[in-house]
Order: structure tokens, then sequence, then C-alpha cells
């Protein structure tokens, strides 16, 4: 009996002294290293990273309408500027009815970590399809979706100088995509608000708010008439607060919101809000700030990340014309570049970038210009050979 | 009773070995996602658009060969800037500290190297004379490997050309770990990578060989925990761990997608090995259930050599541990002309070193102006291919083709 209280005394000592010694972390992690090593919570085996002589694999998702070209002006760009990043292409066939495509795509992001993506077609509207963007989202459990909005000087917009970050949650709300019709003619579509999901979603709205030196969180909601899923939501947010007494929380209701943001879009800092209200008020700012193709969006689960253009449409109308603008899928190689660490590359191409927009004014005609996309990437390109010295 | 005991007995023993590796592996990384040697300042160090890269010359004839690089490398006017070492273990005096090297490739990310020699029979007279002193010797280098590595952290660049450190067949400082094992626990170089392809000019028995051979090089038969016991029975540790053949799995399925290979295959001595290999193997199988579109099979070591003689064509990718993967390697290397035209690489997440695919380094050759240096000039043509400088990597590729 003694020996073995013994064994039980000696072994935990030695399992920590074995984990002191590896503890020697290195004093500066990316993003993607603290998501391959510090996850919240460790819902799933860990995967060994895939990052090899300091070169990153990451998955491509095409996707449908002007992904493609924009991945190719992305591809050029990374080959130009050397980026330590090898892209793992999988294309999603929109007119095939099953989810093989999907389930791989979502495979390789889950053994890459990180992805980036244009916008996946889903051609089928029948019940039993669901929407391959939800799918890929919920599958992955990336719960936190955050949109940077920054005005670009270069672009004539009515409201300047605007700088909103907007988080929303991703997974649930009413995206839970649980409907049926119970009696004939009347359909009920269930929005699901769960407390662990608002949880999260809120700790890293604030988190990011501390990280990023931000002033004020406003919660979105519409809990003056969903009592109790907005309410929990709210209330959720509200005691999260508590804990961040530096930051400055308010809430407002989703009409209002709407409202104040077109007419003094200046009061915002952080927004948090739940699936749909996100969805709405992403557009509404990626209008103000001139249109669908300048703002890259960023999808955050505890393991994987997902990149992809701000606003989430195809434009298969103008797919092939070269007047699509390929700045939102270059934010968010930038977005991605920064993920990895690559903080070099990503400043190189985000003064490019900058000088393109905001300098030369070398806009494509959604943002008031005249130049085709291929004549932006090549200015692009032009200006890292001149930003780079 | 007597059961409980033993357990217990094990369950120290075991403990003792956890915190002895703890201590003398400090350079190792025990945890799989821990980059050693972060960098701050992220990728290539370019002034004026320029690379710096670590040059390990190495023994025997590697200081022709690399020569032969540099005169390349001069002649295609290649952005690339040479931080040459000479490091070596048959010549410990002359040998540039290990830490030094250490640092330089960590901050550059990249190296090209050749062979270091080996010493063997007498580490295991020193071994003999010094069976006291042995777990001393090996904590006191230890310590200053650790040391080596505390002060390299944060340091930050990216592949390295090495030429081939021979290791002698005894040691002169009574250390098991040779130079090579050394600078690779250093740097985490836990994958070697070596590319076996048939030159169209060379001669040989088989034709259009075209495999891929994925060695896990940090732990298995090369743990360097060898140590006797009673006098005239000699114990040498191998050890497998779940985490690095996770790793090394997921390297080989990676580097598979990345090269658009369709196979891979794991070679295993798990009928005989059963929990050791028995551990390789099942890692293997689960990151291939990550990898629907690969065909993954699995060879026994022995059969596996039987078929690369007759039948190679067979092979795409192979994943091995270490001593099988070392075996395999220099037979495939023999295959398709020799040692001198295969290239290879040793990856960690942060760095990658260019070197020779088989290590031998043919002291014989030294001085006469005939050692064939095609395989450096693939080394460095892979590295240049790493660095985003692939214009330039097919200029070489092409030279030796023709």
């Amino acid at each position: 009996m003694a020996v073995r209280i013994l064994s039980r005394l000696v072994l935990p000592e030695i399992k920590g002294a074995a984990f002191a010694s590896s503890a020697a972390a290195p004093a500066t992690l990316s993003d993607f290293d603290v998501q391959h090593k510090t996850p919240v919570i460790r819902k799933q085996q860990l995967i060994p990273k895939a990052q090899y002589g300091g070169r990153h694999a990451v998955t491509m998702l095409p996707g449908g309408g002007i992904g493609p070209e924009c991945m190719g002006y992305v591809r050029d760009i990374f080959k130009y500027i050397g980026a330590p990043v090898d892209f793992e292409v999988v294309d999603i066939d929109p007119n095939v009815d099953n989810d093989d495509d999907v389930q791989y795509a979502i495979t390789t992001i889950k053994r890459n970590g990180v992805g980036i993506k244009g916008n996946i077609e889903t051609k089928s509207e029948a019940a039993y399809v669901t929407s391959r963007n939800v799918a890929l989202r919920n599958e992955l459990d990336m719960y936190a979706y955050v949109l940077n909005c920054k005005s670009f000087p270069g672009v004539c917009t009515r409201h300047k100088d605007i700088d909103i970050t907007i988080i929303r949650q991703n997974t649930e709300g009413e995206y839970a995509m649980l409907e049926h019709e119970s009696v004939r003619g009347v359909i009920e579509s269930m929005k699901v608000v769960t407390a662990s999901n608002s949880e999260r979603v809120a700790r890293f709205a604030f988190e990011f708010a501390k990280k990023n030196g931000k002033k004020k969180v406003t919660t979105v909601h519409k809990a003056n008439i969903m009592k109790l899923s907005d309410g929990l939501f709210l209330e959720t947010s509200r005691r999260l607060a508590k804990e961040y007494p530096e930051i400055e929380h308010n809430d407002m209701i989703i009409d209002n919101c709407c409202m104040q943001l077109v007419a003094k879009p200046h009061q915002f800092d952080v927004m948090l809000m739940t699936n749909l209200y996100g969805s709405i008020v992403s557009n509404v700012v990626c209008g103000l700030l001139g249109g669908a193709g300048l703002l890259s969006g960023r999808n955050y689960g505890d393991h994987y990340a997902v990149f992809e253009p701000g606003t989430r449409n195809t434009g298969t109308a103008i797919a092939g014309k070269n007047v699509a603008n390929p700045i939102a899928m270059i934010n968010a190689s930038i977005d991605m570049l920064e993920h990895l660490g690559h903080h070099y590359h990503a400043e190189l191409l985000r003064r490019a970038v900058h000088r393109t927009v905001n300098e030369d004014r070398v806009l494509t005609p959604d943002c008031g210009g005249t130049a085709s996309s291929t004549d932006v990437v090549n200015s692009i390109i032009g200006n890292i050979g001149q930003v780079g010295h | 009773m007597s059961i409980i005991s033993r357990n217990v007995f094990r369950a120290l023993v075991q403990g003792s070995q956890h915190v002895s590796k703890g201590v003398h592996t400090t350079a190792v990384n025990k945890d799989k996602n821990v980059c050693f040697a972060q960098h701050t300042i992220s990728t290539l160090q370019t002034k004026e658009g320029r690379i710096k890269c670590t040059l390990i010359p190495g023994d025997g004839v590697g200081p022709e060969m690399v020569y032969s690089v540099q005169e390349v490398f001069k002649a295609a006017n290649i952005p690339v800037d040479f931080e040459s070492f000479f490091f070596s273990e048959v010549n410990p005096t002359l040998s540039a500290p290990l830490e030094d090297v250490v640092n330089s490739i960590a901050k550059n990310k990249i190296c090209i190297k050749t062979w270091h020699t080996s010493v063997t029979s007498s580490t295991f007279i020193h071994l003999y004379l010094h069976a006291i002193y042995l777990p001393l010797l090996i904590y006191s280098a230890s310590v200053k490997l650790g040391h080596g590595l505390a002060t390299n952290q944060g340091a930050g660049q990216k592949g390295v050309p090495q030429g081939i450190l021979a290791t002698p067949d005894f040691s002169h400082t009574g250390e098991l770990q040779t130079l090579n094992m050394k600078l690779r626990n250093a740097l985490d170089l836990y994958a070697n990578v070596v590319h076996v392809k048939s030159l169209p000019n060379v001669k040989c028995r088989h034709h259009d060989v075209d495999c891929i051979i994925i060695r896990e090089q940090t732990e298995g038969e090369y743990s360097a925990l060898e140590h006797e016991s009673v006098p005239g029975v000699v114990e040498c540790l191998k050890i497998i761990t779940a985490a690095k053949s996770e790793r090394i799995a997921k390297f080989a399925f990676d580097y598979a997608v990345k090269m658009g290979r369709k196979k891979v295959t794991a070679v295993h001595k798990a009928n005989i090995m059963k929990l050791g290999d028995g551990l390789f193997l099942r890692s293997c199988e689960e990151m291939a259930k990550l990898y629907p579109r690969i065909q993954f099979e699995k060879m026994i070591v022995d059969n596996c050599t039987m078929q690369m003689v007759s039948n190679p064509n067979q092979f795409d990718v192979m994943v091995t541990p270490n001593l099988y993967g070392n075996i395999v390697d220099n037979l495939a290397s023999g295959l398709v002309g020799g040692a001198g035209v295969v290239a290879g690489a040793s990856y960690s997440a942060e760095c990658a070193v260019f070197e020779q695919g088989a290590r031998h380094i043919f002291s014989g050759a030294v001085g006469k102006n005939i050692a064939n240096p095609t395989a450096m000039l693939l080394c460095s043509a892979n590295l240049l291919a790493h660095v985003n400088l692939h214009s330039y990597s097919k200029m070489i590729k092409n030279a030796i083709n023709k």
C-alpha cells in the first residue's frame, strides 16, 4: 500500500519536471503559433502544424464568380514578393449536389490550420443542401468573424476617417438552419443563441479591443423584441464587460444602429453582434467605405483561421471581365500573412496597396476609377518594388 | 505485491529517464508545436534584395564541392551571400563552435552543408573507460548545448546549404552525440527529405526512378542513449514518440500534397518491434485519414529494400523512422548513380538545411578534382527554389540536365 502511494507521489513531480524543461517558449508568437499551442478549448486532437523550413502550407478555396481570378492575382503577388507560403488549391464544383469537395476542403483546412477563400457558390436550392459557406464555418467551429473597416483616403465616400471593427458571432443564431413546416402553410425558423457561444464571442471581442487598444465595445441586439435569445446575448456581453473595466461598453438596438451608422459612423469603435445583424451591419459599413471590393474579413475559431473578402458575394456578373476589384482579396491575403507571423511581407504588401489606392488612385470602376483589375495588380507590384527600399 | 513493486520500480526507472531526458535534450523540441528559433522580423533578411545563407563546407571533398557551388552562383550572378563556417568533428580545434553555427542558421533560416565524418570505435573505448563519468559528460555537454540555445532564441534567418560533415568512428570527448546530431537537435531539423530522381544521362540499371524519401532524424536509434549496464552488455535505446511520429507523418503527407504526389509508403518493422515501430505506424495511419486523396500503404523495411532494387518505380513518397531512412536513402541513391547526384534537405519548422542525399565524405577523392559536384548543385537549385528564386533554380537545373 505504501508503495502504491509512493508511486502516486513520484509521478506527478516527474511530469512537472519534464514539462518545465520544454516551457521555454519563444518571446513572440504569431497568432498562428498561438492557435496551435494554446487552444482555449481542446475539442479535437491537436495536429502538428504545417510549417516547414519557414514556409507555411495554406488551403486556398477560389470559390465561384470573381474568386478564381482574384486568387490568381494573390498568387502572382505572393510569387513576386517571395512570401513563404505554399498554397494547396481545392476547387469546389458548384454544380455537384454532394458534399465531397466541401468535406475535403474542410479536411485540408483542418490540417493546414489556415485557409483563404473566395465566396463558394451553392447553386442548389434544395432544402437538404446546406450553404457551403455556412457548413465550412460550422464544421471548423469558427465562431468569431472580424471585419476591420477603415476608410481609404483615396476612395471618394460621404464619410471620412471611419475606423470600426465589427465582430460577429459566426456559427449560430439565425444561421442555425433549423427550419420546418409544422402545418401546411406555417413555417418555423429557429434562432439559436447559447450562453457558451455568446460568451466565447464576447470574450473574443473584449480581448480584441484590449489587444488593439480600442476604447469602446458596442453590443448590437434586438432584445426589446427577442427578450430571451437576444437578451441572453446582451446579458452575457454585459457580464463580461465587468471583467474589462478599462473598456467602455454600451449597447444599441439594431434598427437604431443602422441609422446611426449611416448618419454618425464615427461614434463606433468595436461592434459586437449576433450572426444575422452582423451580416447586415458589415454590408452597411462596406457600403459606407466604398463597396464590396475593398475590405477583408477574418474567421477565427480556436484552432483555425480563414480569411476572405469582407462581403460575402460571388460577383458572378462581373467575372471574367477584368473589372473586379482585387483589393479585397489582397487585403485578405495581408491579414493571412499577418496571422502567420510574416510581418515583413505583410507590411510590404500593405504599403504597396496603400500607395496604389490612396496616392496613385489606381481604382476599378466600382470605386469610381477607370482601371482594370490587372492595372491595379500591376500598380501594386510596381509599388512593391518602390516601397521595398 | 511483487507485481506492484515491479511496477513501481518501472515507474521510477521511467521517471528517472524522463528526468534525464529532460536534462540532456533541452535542445530538442519536446513540444511538437514549439518552434525553436523564433524569428521576430520574420523571413529572409534581405539587404537590397540579397539573401544571406549559412555555408558549411564540411570534411573530405566537401570544400571542393562548395567551391563549385560558389563559382556557379558567381557566374550566374545569383543574389545570395554566403556566411561560411568551418565546422568539423575530425578537427575539433579548428571547428567553429556549435552555438555560432546554430545561431547563424537560425538567423539565416537557410544553410547549405556537406557531410561531417563520424568517429566510431574509440567512442566505445571512451565509454568503457568512462562508464562512470558518462552521465556527467552527457550532462555537461547538454548544459553547454542548452546554453547555446538559450542565447540563440529570438534570432531569426531560413535555409542552409550544407556540405557533408564527417563523424569519426571514435570520439575525442566521450560524447555519444555526433556533431550532425547535435546540429539537428539544436535546430530541431526533424525531417530529412531526399529526392531520388534518375538523371537522363547517367547510366544506371533502372530508369525513371522518381521517389521522395522522408526520414525522421531526431529520435529512434539516433537518440544517443547507449550504456553498458553490465560489462559486455550494451544497451542502445531506440526512442519513438507519438508526437514526433505524427509530425513526420504529417510532413510526409504535406510534402506529397505540395509536390502533387499520389502515394505515401510508410516503412517500418512493426512485426518485430511491435510497440516502437507500431507507434510510428499507427501515427502514420492516423494522419493518412486526413489525406483522403493520397493513397497510403505500409511496407516492412526488409521487403522494402528488396522492392527498391528490383522494382523502384513503384515508390512515390516514403516515410521512415531514423535508421531505416538512412539505409533506404543510401540504397536509393545508389540506384540512380551514387552519392554524387542526389540532393537532400533537412527541415525544421523554421529552417531548411540543404545537403547531399547520401552522406559520405569520400575522403579518397580529396584534391583530385574527380568528386561529383552535381548533388551540391542540385542542392543549391533546391535552395533557390525554397527562397522563391525560381528562375535561377531552373537555370541551374537545366544546366545540370544538359
